[in-house]
């Protein structure tokens, strides 16, 4: 292997870790905002759990997006 | 812990499921080394013969155009099943079917304020919802899937799921781009044209464009939602499984990311959808 692709190859690689690590920051704060948030409701109102749980699992699923376009970046440099 | 005769028989199927899965997959599953050599994140891309000066249109993504196909014509003939003998006393299917539609059209009932707009949205929405929750289900599901290698496609069986239409961007933005042409038809007939045009402009008209950023941003976070969790989850599946060398975690995986992540975000969709259309209404 040529020096030239050497250094490519550990700068995709690099740039995948870095892209999914600190892509993955935003997401975990506003999840476990999320899930905290619908802990506290459910302690506070145990008859709402069947509605809080399903909310929480759609507001979850919306806060985890931009997780998701770290992640077919890092797959996008990794790949491509 | 005792069993009755009946949960023996299911626990038992569903391990010999297992075994014939595992003996299946065994001589094709490829080593760690060929990772590189898979067709990881290709599509197979027919070009028409005839049309080849067209460029871009000559060019069809055939398992997204034939899966989405079958898929429809299931939905189809499930639904006039379900409906030729609509009775007061439902049978299991029809429960099943009342029970989905009755929660999606409660969500619709909550959500948009004004109640002559509740059923097309309904309808819309819920089309949606079908198409893409078993177009999702079918990718936690092993079958035939096909990778490009070589230019050539290569078909594999009971190595991975099947493949999918929303793995495919073009579905996902064609679908995206449809909701938001749709949430403007729904605000054109609310408003009238002239106050809704004068909603771009709203509250200052140095704001314009500002509003148009955000309205183009709509299709792009809604399609690529869809999209990244699908097409992201099969690879994730992929890449894990190699550790164990297919053996019994793709099931788990392919339960997690096929059917529980794709059922969300089956439902992510159509909820923003309804969120769209009746912001537009408002």
């Amino acid at each position: 292997m040529e020096i030239t692709d050497a250094i490519v190859q550990a700068a995709k690689f690099i740039g995948a870790g870095l892209c999914m690590g600190i892509g993955a920051i935003g997401p975990a704060i506003g999840q476990g905002n999320v899930g905290g948030h619908a802990m506290d409701a459910m302690a506070r109102q145990p008859e709402m759990a069947g509605t809080l749980v399903t909310r929480m699992l759609l507001s979850m699923a919306v806060a985890e997006s931009t997780g998701l376009y770290s992640l077919l970046i890092a797959f996008i440099i990794l790949f491509v | 812990m005792t069993l009755s005769k009946k949960e023996k028989g299911f626990v038992g199927t569903i391990l010999v499921l297992i075994l014939i899965f595992w003996l299946l997959s065994l001589p094709r599953s490829p080593g760690m080394d060929q990772l590189g050599q898979i067709g990881i994140g290709t599509k197979w891309i027919y070009t028409i013969p005839v049309m080849e000066d067209f460029g871009f249109w000559s060019r069809i993504n055939l398992l997204t155009v034939g899966v989405g196909a079958v898929i429809v014509l299931g939905l189809i003939l499930f639904a006039r099943s379900v409906g030729k003998k609509f009775s007061l006393i439902p049978d299991r299917r029809q429960s099943f079917v009342e029970l989905l539609l009755e929660y999606l059209y409660n969500t619709v009932d909550d959500t948009v304020s004004r109640k002559e707009f509740v059923k097309p949205i309904f309808v819309i929405s819920t089309t949606l919802f079908l198409f893409i929750a078993v177009a999702n289900i079918i990718s936690g599901i092993p079958g035939i899937s096909v990778s490009v290698i070589d230019g050539r496609p290569v078909f594999s069986f009971f190595t991975d799921t099947w493949a999918t239409p929303t793995a495919d961007l073009n579905t996902n933005a064609t679908y995206a781009v449809m909701v938001l042409l749709i949430s403007y038809v729904f605000g054109i007939k609310a408003k009238g044209f002239k106050k809704w045009a004068k909603s771009f402009f709203e509250p200052i008209p140095l704001m314009f464009p500002m509003n148009l950023v955000g309205e183009i941003s709509k299709p792009i976070s809604h399609s690529l939602r869809l999209f990244g969790n699908i097409y992201g989850g099969g690879i994730l599946v992929f890449i894990l499984s190699y550790m164990v060398k297919y053996m019994l975690l793709p099931i788990g995986l392919w339960g997690f990311f096929g059917m529980f992540i794709g059922l969300i975000q089956a439902l992510v969709f159509s909820m923003l959808a309804i969120a769209y259309i009746s912001s537009q209404i408002e």
